[in-house]
């Protein structure tokens, strides 16, 4: 909807698009690419400044925080990563279920999305770890459970929407089973629309992922997670300042890139499911 | 009016209902064991002949239903029991933290609005300048940064090096700047670039046309025209954008010592404090649906529409 | 009723007048002091109990007992019977004469709650408490035990509310009316997340306090403490060393004149228990190389920033009755090695070493959201790797790892001794129950029943030799079965803004001697 600067925007968008598939890269294959082991402490080494060897440094225990970054790439976002696929995979199946077969299977369901929407989010996953305990998995789990009741609700918007169209009226009148119809000509209706919606809450889950580790609830030691590394870190910034730097900046760079890149998916797209969000 | 806000009012309860039987199900079926927890809490050794005494005095061996419905039954009455912690009742404590955390909140919803309605419409009127290159980039980067980053590197510029402000505490408004603002950075973001491209949009709407052609003048144009109609999605994303201030007030107290409702919260859960994790789950769930409430009902004021053409879903 | 109470109190204290800059001390801790129940626990918070409700007698530094509210006791030959006079002139802040129906009233209520204090052996072995004369208070015990008067000494449960401020009949045990103690402080403001205050008690008996008021903000995180102290929020930050994050004490510490600080010395032991009921630490060898190679004095130049001392022993030989003249197994790689090849436990390709195809990896177990303890363990588990053994981390919430402790369920585990008044007597009374991590972690120790029977022998010997005699056999065997790493002894600091002075180390961690603070221009009057 906004014409504005499309080259210059496109542009941006392609390189967030290449900073997004480098984080991806080092989500799925992040030990391969750290210079140092992340776990490897070295007392002698402690604080060490950006150098040679350790091209950011190292920390109060004398590793390298390159390599934590890295891996730490993959604690972080793919964390989110696997937050998407299973928010994906619920939102599809129950948005689609609801969407498809409607009467009251469809008005239970989005009652059950109602009741997860009434609680903010943040509340929510809060909620969870309290009842599943902290760590890693559980602080994934009150993501997913905190977030597919949108996703539920979207998917099933379009499928109504798609479900008017004549082709797919066509299917069903020459009979065709639901679950073909549903496969073979809604979902990809669906699916880019939400890709869209996807790539751009992956740095807002990404932000959850770490301001719940940030309070304690998340990542145990001594895996790298980047919120994590901000609060170990908040005790050494008397003297060392750039520590709490380098891994705000990998946050904020990952949420900047997959937030462009979602801009740039999204304004390809039917723009009248953007207000829907109101991003 | 009335009617549109009674209808939605009527909404609330079953809504509320609902997510209390969720809390009730969920923290019932989590691997914990409260009655552990509440001897642990209580600094009572824990021996199978005091975890059975725990069980029975917190109705943990009744059948589920009339655990869910003694509680119901309670709650509605405002009684949501004791803290297995602090042996005080809950309700009375969480609403004690609870203004903060809404001063918190609410103050970071006054900045974002207050910078970012002059940040958005600036951008707008210059489309393509600097001022909207610089709206933009401020919008972009505000998102993507963590609002637990911003808070300490507000703190350590503002009051280590340039002592300014002060670092923690609250009762002034100097204490209130530096949380807000961390907490508030997102929703300005959002909003600065949602209003742009609504100026915009509505900018190049007929009606817009029409008034020029009419001869008003531009000023007239965009305050009557442009701009209340580009507030009608803005006011949108701050329905959803209230339960993001919440949660960042929530994680950002905590730097800031600030005297509100999460730092409780938090500590309930490393604690296992049942008690307190439900209260505080609908506590704060009432005041989401009541700020979306209020939402709704601007919205309403705005966009006469929506009110004919209600969707109660 | 409680509530009334101390809202009239606020309300009286918000009519009087507000003290001159200078007569108020500000300090930080991470909860309110909760209502100050003397003889309740959290969420009473001790160094506020102690400030406000006193004890029968003190401890001192150096592990003696010093008159407190008693000015003098006897002990009956048999051990069984303590009597105390009382001291006279002392009043509760309400006006309540301190005598011996007071004292009486408050044991009667303490005993009343007997199961809530079961983990202090003095609760257990009181018999009687009565009343000898106006100011003459008898206790009369089931069998003798050694510790009474330190016990007595502790900052809860034995400790004294005015009698007019019990709860229904006389109990404390479900809330008080309000904190009245005979104290050097009174509270007399909560307001709930933000701070509590004290005003100084103007009948007390002892030495009044120089400032007029102590304030008390809460400030939950040890960075935002660190930044208050710098920026003159608060004026003071003394206790444990988690205070505030070591980096900052010393960065503080060298600011003077504005800031200044001090470590205290030795209070604790960190330790890591081993588990000797437990694969593969129930192999003597294991232990020992354990104890062996871990090279403590860099991970406590480094992570402990030097701060805390190292550790050899369970328990500092400063500590009463401790220094059993043992050898340290000092830190020697080699050593270990050694040790394990001995054993059987031969490397594998991978460096790692196993017995028979079972892998030498224990488990370490610590609070997740210790950073402490985190970065101790992370280097421990570097150092084990170097000899072989694989550290397994798992870091999870304080609950998880208490009931790990309490049913045994670790490799190694995080556990600190409870400092003085408490060790050894407290400390090692406590190894005899089953949810203690040191009783897990010695269970698999043949020679366990022994050293409970040592243990209950220690508690009721009479005869000061006797006792140190049976401690150092006991803590002899101890060290030699190396179910202990002792790490570093724990210390407290301080840091204190140049307009305070007089700030000093108390004898126990959890008692501020906030009454000897003072500004510090009256030093510098001519």
């Amino acid at each position: 909807m906004i014409a504005a600067s499309s080259a210059n925007r496109s542009g941006s968008v392609a390189v967030a698009g290449a900073l997004a598939a480098g984080f991806v890269l080092l989500a799925l294959a992040g030990p391969l690419l750290a210079p140092h082991d992340p776990l490897a402490v070295d007392l002698a080494r402690r604080f060490e400044a950006p150098n040679l060897v350790h091209l950011l440094g190292t920390d109060h225990l004398g590793r390298d925080i390159l390599s934590r970054l890295i891996v730490g790439a993959r604690t972080t976002l793919g964390s989110v990563l696997v937050v998407l696929a299973l928010v994906l995979g619920l939102g599809l199946s129950v948005g689609g279920l609801a969407g498809m077969v409607g009467g009251r299977l469809d008005a239970g369901l989005m009652r059950l999305c109602d009741v997860f929407l009434t609680v903010p989010t943040f509340v929510l996953a809060l909620f969870m770890i309290g009842a599943l305990g902290t760590g890693l998995v559980n602080v994934v789990m009150a993501i997913v459970l905190s977030h597919w009741a949108w996703y539920a609700r979207i998917v099933r918007g379009l499928v109504l929407e798609l479900k008017t169209r004549d082709y797919v009226l066509a299917a069903r009148i020459a009979g065709a089973p639901p679950l073909a119809i549903f496969v073979e000509h809604v979902l990809p209706g669906v699916v880019p629309p939400l890709a869209a919606l996807a790539t751009l809450d992956i740095g807002h889950m990404a932000l959850h992922v770490a301001g719940l580790s940030f309070l304690g609830l998340g990542v145990q030691p001594p895996t790298p997670e980047w919120g994590v590394m901000i609060n170990d870190a908040r005790a050494f910034f008397w003297t060392r300042p750039l520590l709490v730097v380098w891994p705000g900046l990998a946050i904020a760079l990952a949420v900047l890139a997959f937030n462009r890149l979602g801009d740039g998916l999204r304004d390809r797209l039917d723009p009248t499911l953007i207000a829907e969000r109101g991003l | 009016m009335l009617r549109f806000v009674l209808a939605r009012l009527a909404l609330v309860p079953p809504m509320l209902l609902g997510v209390s039987l969720l809390v009730f199900v969920v923290l019932r079926l989590g691997p914990g064991d409260p009655a552990l927890d509440y001897l642990r809490l209580s600094q009572v050794p824990p021996t199978d002949a005091a975890l059975a005494d725990a069980r029975a005095m917190l109705g943990l061996d009744r059948p589920f239903a009339v655990q869910y419905l003694d509680w119901l039954w309670r709650a509605l009455q405002g009684d949501f029991g004791l803290s297995y912690a602090t042996r005080r009742p809950v309700l009375p404590d969480l609403l004690g933290y609870l203004p903060a955390t809404l001063e918190l909140a609410g103050t970071a919803l006054v900045v974002s609005l207050a910078l970012s309605l002059p940040l958005g419409a600036w951008a707008a009127g210059h489309r393509g300048g600097w001022q909207d290159r610089l709206v933009r980039g401020i919008a972009v980067l505000g998102v993507s940064l963590p609002n637990f980053w911003v808070a300490f590197l507000l703190v350590v510029t503002f009051s280590v090096t340039l002592g300014w402000l002060p670092p923690m505490g609250s009762g002034t408004i100097a204490h209130l700047v530096m949380p807000a603002l961390a907490i508030g950075l997102m929703s300005l973001s959002v909003n600065a670039r949602l209003l742009r491209a609504s100026m915009l949009e509505a900018g190049a709407g007929r009606h817009v046309l029409y008034a020029r052609l009419r001869g008003l003048s531009e000023r007239a144009v965009t305050r009557r025209h442009v701009f209340r109609n580009a507030l009608v999605p803005v006011v949108t994303a701050i329905g959803m954008h209230a339960g993001e201030l919440l949660g960042g007030a929530l994680v950002v107290e905590t730097i800031f010592s600030w005297p509100g409702i999460g730092r409780y919260a938090v500590s309930a859960i490393f604690d296992r404090d049942y008690p307190v994790i439900q209260c505080f789950t609908l506590v704060m769930t009432v005041v989401f649906v009541l700020c979306n409430l209020a939402v709704d009902i601007a919205y309403a004021w705005l966009d006469p529409r929506i009110r004919l053409g209600d969707d109660a879903a | 009723m409680s509530k009334l109470a101390s809202l009239a109190v606020a309300v009286v204290m918000a009519c009087a007048v507000a003290p001159a800059a200078g007569q108020q001390l500000t300090y930080s801790w991470p909860t309110n002091v909760g209502p100050l129940n003397p003889h309740l626990y959290a969420p009473n918070q001790m160094f506020a109990q102690a400030s406000v409700y006193e004890p029968l007698v003190r401890y001192r530094a150096d592990g003696t007992i010093e008159p407190w509210l008693a000015t003098a006791w006897t002990v009956s030959p048999d051990g069984r019977t303590y009597d105390f006079i009382l001291r006279p002139g002392v009043t509760f802040s309400d006006g309540t004469p301190f005598d011996a129906a007071a004292v009486k009233a408050n044991f009667d209520a303490i005993l009343a709650n007997r199961a809530r204090h079961e983990w202090l052996d003095l609760t257990r072995q009181i018999d009687r408490a009565e009343i000898a004369g106006p100011l003459a208070f008898r206790l009369v015990l089931k069998a003798p035990h050694d510790p009474t008067l330190r016990e007595l000494a502790l900052p809860r449960p034995f400790r004294f509310l005015s009698p007019a401020a019990m709860g229904e009949g006389g109990t404390t045990a479900s809330g008080i009316k309000a904190p009245v103690g005979t104290g050097p402080w009174r509270l007399v403001e909560t307001r709930l997340g933000i701070s509590d205050t004290f005003a100084a008690n103007p009948t007390y008996w002892g030495g009044k306090p120089a400032f007029a008021r102590l304030v008390v903000k809460v400030i939950p995180d040890p960075n935002t403490r660190a930044i208050a102290l710098q920026t003159g929020e608060i004026d003071l930050v003394y206790g444990a060393a988690g205070q505030i994050p070591s980096e900052a004490f010393l960065r503080l510490r060298d600011q003077a004149p504005a800031v200044s600080g001090a470590v205290s010395a030795p209070l604790a032991t960190r330790v890591l228990a081993l588990n000797s009921a437990r694969a593969p630490t129930d192999d003597r060898a294991v232990r020992l190389a354990i104890n062996r190679a871990v090279d403590k004095d860099t991970l406590v130049r480094t992570v402990l920033d030097g701060l805390e001392p190292r550790a050899d022993f369970l328990f500092a030989p400063s500590v009463p009755d401790a220094d059993a003249g043992l050898t340290p197994h000092g830190f020697d790689r080699a050593a270990a090695n050694r040790l394990l090849d001995e054993a059987g436990w031969a490397r594998g390709t991978d460096g790692m070493r196993a017995k028979g195809g079972r892998p030498l990896a224990v488990e370490l177990d610590f609070v997740g959201t210790n950073a402490q303890q985190k970065a101790i363990a992370e280097v421990i588990q570097a150092d084990l790797a170097r000899i072989g053994i694989a550290v397994r981390l798992v870091g999870e919430e304080e609950s998880a790892i208490l009931a790990r402790q309490k049913d045994g369920r670790f490799g190694l585990i995080f556990g600190e001794t409870w400092g003085p008044p408490y060790d050894p007597a407290s400390f090692l009374s406590a190894m005899r129950a089953p949810s203690h991590a040191d009783y897990q972690a010695q269970r698999g120790l043949p020679e366990k029943p022994e050293i409970d029977a040592t243990i209950t022998a220690i508690l009721a010997a009479a005869d000061p030799a006797e006792r140190k005699r049976l401690t150092a056999g006991l803590l002899t065997a101890l060290h030699e079965s190396a179910v202990y790493l002792p790490i570093s002894h724990a210390v407290a600091i301080e840091v204190h803004r140049s307009a305070i002075a007089g700030v000093g180390f108390g004898a126990t961690l959890n008692e501020i001697p906030f009454a000897a603070m003072r500004p510090a221009s009256d030093r510098a009057d001519r």
